[in-house]
């Protein structure tokens, strides 16, 4: 009822965007319509999340953004944020308290929803670890996935193109970083695209889904049962074929994460490749941690700096 | 009468244009004032008197009269405001113009832009001086006679302060501009003299102008400003004829030239006078010296003289009084003998008129007997006293002297000097320090080859033919100190300052040091002395820099007796952060190499063997320390390492315990490496714990950044510009960097580089 003030609303906002860049304004027709659903001024940033019709997951989506306070004047680096099973966009700019590192190094700071949502696909809402929530960020060949659960390729090409065509960024920095499935998804997107994220890290990654119950679950539902499909989507595989050493991974694992005894993350396979590869790792080991987002909010300004690094280097 | 006193207004605002025409500076905010006085001359009379008066009036082109009157007027300033106007006036109706007041404001016009050119040749303006001089202008009468009452006492404080010796170009300034003071005054003063003075001169002129305009053109021929309309029809007809502001411009020009050469005069007059006075003075002294003198030394004569005589005399009566007595003993002896000679005489005359023989016969054996006796005894009958005097000739060798003493200059009768000095000292007694001496003609001399910061007496005497005087008062000198050592192994800089230790290079202790620091920039040497900072108590100095920068620093010594030369100096650079291995703190078995930051271990079974240990160096742990700068800020330093070393690096108080190993107490922070069969292994310790953290690329080369400012100490592998660790403490007191190897093997450090920047963003 409201979407038609709304979307007149993100015009102004977008155009003012756009005049403040100086960009050319593009031809109506070729913007992505963006509509915001909400937008909150946080570290005199802003904390917003908009909704699109997503051509890759042919549903609407929805992705919270930070935009801070630089991007007023000049262009941003864009950290992308994969969040883990069963969260939405709304859970990392909610309980990580991101904002006021990413604010200080100037960092816009995109968090895209977990799985394609409404899709009306049989069995999608029957675990909480596969299907809605649980997209594991694979390009599914499986019927009846193949159609929606594209999160691999709605991560890597249309949401940066969304990001790119509509906010003050840079699209030649770009890096990435999640947590649990979502550290899976950095550590496969950075290892998969050399050279198209300047950093990665990771907050108890499932570094090894092919060994693992999740992975295994996942993978069979939505690559099928061909394991070179699986290692594909594998970070411990990934390495093993990783071009050069170009790549600084920062991982924190909490000790008292109930999902690294359950042998769900097995970063110890990760870390052993990454040795063997001589690919940089520091994995620490956080005495006493978990696995949630209070483990997170903990060591999230670590991440930020780490990429701003590199981002800002 | 009231048109005329407009008149008199008129001729004022008049005057300034006809300044300005003669003086190109008198639109500037230091007016040049033409129509002033130079005052210098008249202080310089009133000052030296030595000055004959007649070239100096003179020189002024003045007569003595006019002078004087103006020494008048100079009493009463005041009043003479008015009177300017009211002389013109009088010069108006004198000429007959009061009826016509145009000819009356072109004469006035025309006598003071020529009185003007006139008084200013005459008159050397120096711009200081009429600096202060103009504000008290022409209008202003009552204020340049405050101006002179406070430049009164300048001068009479600047005449007590004379010495014979300065008759310098800066006194002559002050002069001036007190001279100044005194020009604002006579600016009023002025303008009525010329009125009087070539008033007349151009009566003429005046009369023959015509009757409305003023001049407007400049007669060459008859050097007066005409209107043109002279020229056209004129007696200035054929008279070459230039405009007025040019003509202005070359009279302004020939004003300044002969301006300068007064200028030039008067300095040189002032000086000679000041020479002159200066003879004056010296003569009067030495006259004086010369009378006291001789006064003194032929008062030495006739106090001589008068002694001699006394003595003479005395000896004299002395002589005399031997003389008498013995004469008059003499004499007495005599007088006993001839009556003795007597009695006999009458006894033998009576015995010859006895005429009994018997008793002729007894009398005359008896009288024989006599005679024998007496006839035997030696008669004193020579004159032993001479009545002559001993010639008593006076020495009058010492009058000599004493009479040639006068003939001679008292200073040039002294030969030479004997100078004394030894050296004194509180731990010997100064009886056995040897004396020292030197002869020299001059009343000063250098003495050197002396011991650096040690205190010697000196005494003087005087030496001429006649002998030596007593020795002097003793004067009680210290020598300048030996220049310090820089211990330039030891300096530890950082980016933004430097700590210098240096050794004192003397025995004795000194009062102070003195840091110099100069500041190398390119291509040039470090001659240039950009910061000194004195009175350093300790052989230590920590000195603020400018980062990446290089510095030459030296050190001298300060006592009494001055500052020793500059010490070698050392080179800073402020590059990074340098510091060194105090070598002291090393393990037995860890040796330096000799480029000082590459430590070795050669064998490691029995690390706490009974190796003899220095007091200060670890004896478990194979460690040595770093001294480091105790400066806030951020400190970088790398180390490189083989990939199987084991090693600690990180950082530890001057104190921590050297019993134990680096990270195993809070006394120190350390990254260690260990190599199992697995894996490589990092520990990042302090106080025997460490975050459980994996690294998969071993480090070769590893960064450590010290930042005090965020309580940090992180560590980086160098080669992949990865982050490591960081240690968040806060530090209570100042760290060092601390190495320690745990195997046989080598570990170089590399200090003094500036951090990367891939790790400055961490």
């Amino acid at each position: 009822m409201s979407a038609i003030p709304q979307q007149l609303h993100l015009r102004t906002d977008y155009n003012l965007t756009l005049a403040a860049l100086g960009a050319e304004t593009p031809a109506p027709a070729k913007i992505m319509a963006l509509k915001q659903i909400s937008s909150n001024k946080c570290f005199n940033g802003f904390q917003k999340v908009f909704e699109h019709d997503s051509v890759e997951l042919k549903c609407k989506m929805k992705f919270g953004i930070y935009l801070p306070p630089k991007a007023e004047s000049g262009k941003c680096a864009v950290l992308y944020w994969l969040s883990g099973l069963t969260c939405t966009e709304q859970n990392f700019i909610t309980k990580a308290g991101f904002h006021q590192a990413a604010a200080e190094h100037g960092l816009i700071i995109v968090a895209p929803d977990t799985s394609p949502r409404g899709c009306n696909i049989e069995g999608e809402d029957e675990s909480w670890d596969f299907g809605t929530g649980a997209g594991f960020y694979v390009d599914a060949t499986e019927e009846p996935w193949k159609t929606n659960y594209r999160t691999y390729s709605y991560i890597k090409d249309e949401l940066p193109k969304l990001i790119n065509a509509n906010f003050p960024t840079d699209p030649e920095r770009m890096s990435i970083f999640g947590h649990s499935m979502g550290g899976h998804g950095a550590l496969i997107l950075a290892l998969k695209n050399p050279g198209k994220y300047k950093s990665v890290s990771a907050f108890a990654p499932i570094c090894n889904p092919i060994q693992c119950p999740w992975g295994k679950k996942a993978f069979g539902g939505y690559l099928g049962s061909d394991l070179s499909k699986w290692e594909a989507y594998d970070a411990t595989h990934l390495v093993k074929s990783y071009p050069d050493s170009h790549l600084d991974i920062l991982i924190d694992q909490g000790k008292d994460d109930q999902f690294l005894s359950a042998g769900q993350l097995l970063p110890d396979n990760f870390i052993a490749a990454c040795t063997e590869q001589k690919i940089p790792v520091v994995f620490r080991l956080q005495q006493g941690y978990d696995h949630s987002y209070f483990f997170i909010a903990t060591f999230v300004n670590d991440h930020i700096r780490h990429h701003a690094k590199y981002l800002n280097a | 009468m009231e048109s005329e006193a407009s008149d008199t207004e008129d001729f004022d605002q008049d005057l300034e244009p006809s300044a300005s025409m003669t003086v190109p500076e008198s639109n500037d905010p230091e007016p040049g004032g033409l129509m002033f006085y130079h005052m210098d001359l008249y202080e310089t009379r009133e000052r030296l008197d030595i000055f004959p008066e007649e070239p100096s009036s003179r020189a002024l082109g003045e007569t003595g009269e006019e002078s004087a009157r103006i020494g008048e007027e100079f009493q009463r300033p005041v009043e003479m405001g008015y009177d300017v106007e009211k002389e013109v006036e009088e010069l108006a109706k004198l000429y007959g113009l009061d009826e016509d007041k145009g000819i009356e404001g072109e004469l006035l016009v025309g006598s003071i832009v020529k009185a003007g050119i006139i008084r200013t040749k005459e008159t050397p303006v120096k711009m200081e001086g009429v600096a202060a001089g103009s504000s008290g202008s022409v209008h202003n009468a009552p204020k340049s006679h405050s101006l002179i009452k406070g430049a009164q006492p300048e001068k009479q404080s600047m005449e007590e302060q004379r010495l014979p010796e300065k008759g310098s170009q800066d006194e002559n300034q002050h002069l001036q501009q007190a001279g100044g003071a005194r020009e604002g005054l006579n600016s009023y003063v002025c303008p009525r003299e010329d009125l009087k003075t070539y008033g007349m001169q151009n009566e003429p002129t005046c009369e023959l102008n015509s009757k409305e305009e003023a001049a407007d053109i400049y007669c060459s021929t008859c050097k007066t400003p005409i209107r043109a309309f002279d020229k056209l029809f004129g007696n200035h007809k054929d008279h070459e004829v230039t405009e007025l502001t040019n003509a202005a411009e070359i009279a302004k020009e020939e004003v300044h030239k002969n301006m300068c050469k007064l200028e030039e005069q008067i300095g040189q007059m002032e000086n000679v006078a000041s020479h002159l006075e200066e003879i004056f003075i010296t003569v009067e002294e030495n006259f004086g010296r010369q009378e006291q003198n001789f006064e003194m030394r032929c008062n030495d004569v006739m106090q001589t003289l008068a002694q001699r005589y006394e003595e003479k005399l005395q000896d004299l009566g002395e002589e005399k009084k031997l003389k008498l007595e013995a004469l008059y003993g003499q004499l007495v002896s005599c007088g006993k003998d001839l009556d003795t000679c007597k009695d006999l005489m009458e006894t033998i005359q009576e015995l010859c008129m006895e005429n009994k023989k018997v008793d002729f016969i007894k009398a005359a054996v008896a009288l024989v007997d006599r005679l024998e006796k007496f006839l035997k005894k030696d008669l004193d009958l020579e004159l032993s006293t001479l009545p002559d005097f001993e010639d008593r000739a006076i020495d009058f060798s010492d009058m000599e002297q004493l009479m040639d003493s006068i003939n001679t200059v008292p200073d040039d009768s002294i030969e030479c000097y004997q100078l004394y000095y030894k050296q004194v000292s509180d731990d010997t007694p100064s009886e056995e320090q040897a004396e020292l001496m030197t002869k020299v003609k001059e009343t000063y001399h250098t003495v050197t080859h002396l011991v650096p910061n040690t205190q010697y007496e000196f005494w003087v005497s005087a030496l001429n033919a006649s002998g030596i005087s007593p020795a002097s008062e003793r004067a009680v000198y210290v020598t300048a100190p030996s220049p310090p050592i820089i211990k330039s192994q030891e300096s530890q800089s950082c980016e933004n300052a430097a700590l210098i230790c240096w050794e004192s290079g003397n025995i004795n202790p000194v009062e102070s040091y003195t840091v110099e620091l100069s500041k190398v920039t390119n291509g040039e040497n470090g001659d240039v002395i950009t910061e000194s900072i004195v009175g350093i108590p300790n052989c230590e100095a920590l000195i603020q820099l400018q980062p990446r920068h290089s510095y030459l620093i030296s050190v001298r010594a300060v006592n009494m007796g001055g500052s020793s030369e500059r010490s070698e100096p050392v080179s800073i650079h402020t590059t990074g952060t340098y510091f060194y291995l105090n070598e002291d703190s090393a393990h037995p078995l860890l040796s330096v190499l000799e480029d000082g930051f590459t430590i070795a271990c050669s064998e490691i079974e029995n690390p706490e063997c009974d190796l003899p240990s220095r007091d200060n160096s670890f004896t478990r742990c194979i460690a040595i320390l770093g001294s480091m700068i105790p400066f806030q800020g951020k400190h970088y330093w790398e180390v490189e390492v083989e990939e199987d070393m084991e090693y600690r690096v990180g950082v530890a108080y001057e104190n921590t315990h050297r019993q134990g190993y680096l990270g195993a107490n809070n006394s120190s922070w350390c990254l260690r490496h260990i190599v199992t069969p697995s894996r490589h292994k990092y520990e990042f310790l302090h106080s025997g714990t460490t975050p459980d953290i994996r690294i998969t690329v071993p480090p070769k080369r590893i960064g450590i950044l010290l930042d005090y400012d965020n309580w940090k100490l992180s560590f980086f592998n160098l080669d992949i510009a990865q982050h490591l660790y960081t240690f968040n403490s806060h530090f209570q007191h100042y760290v060092h960097p601390c190495f320690a190897l745990e195997r046989p093997g080598f570990m170089r450090i590399h200090n003094g580089i500036a951090a990367p920047t891939s790790i400055a963003l961490s």
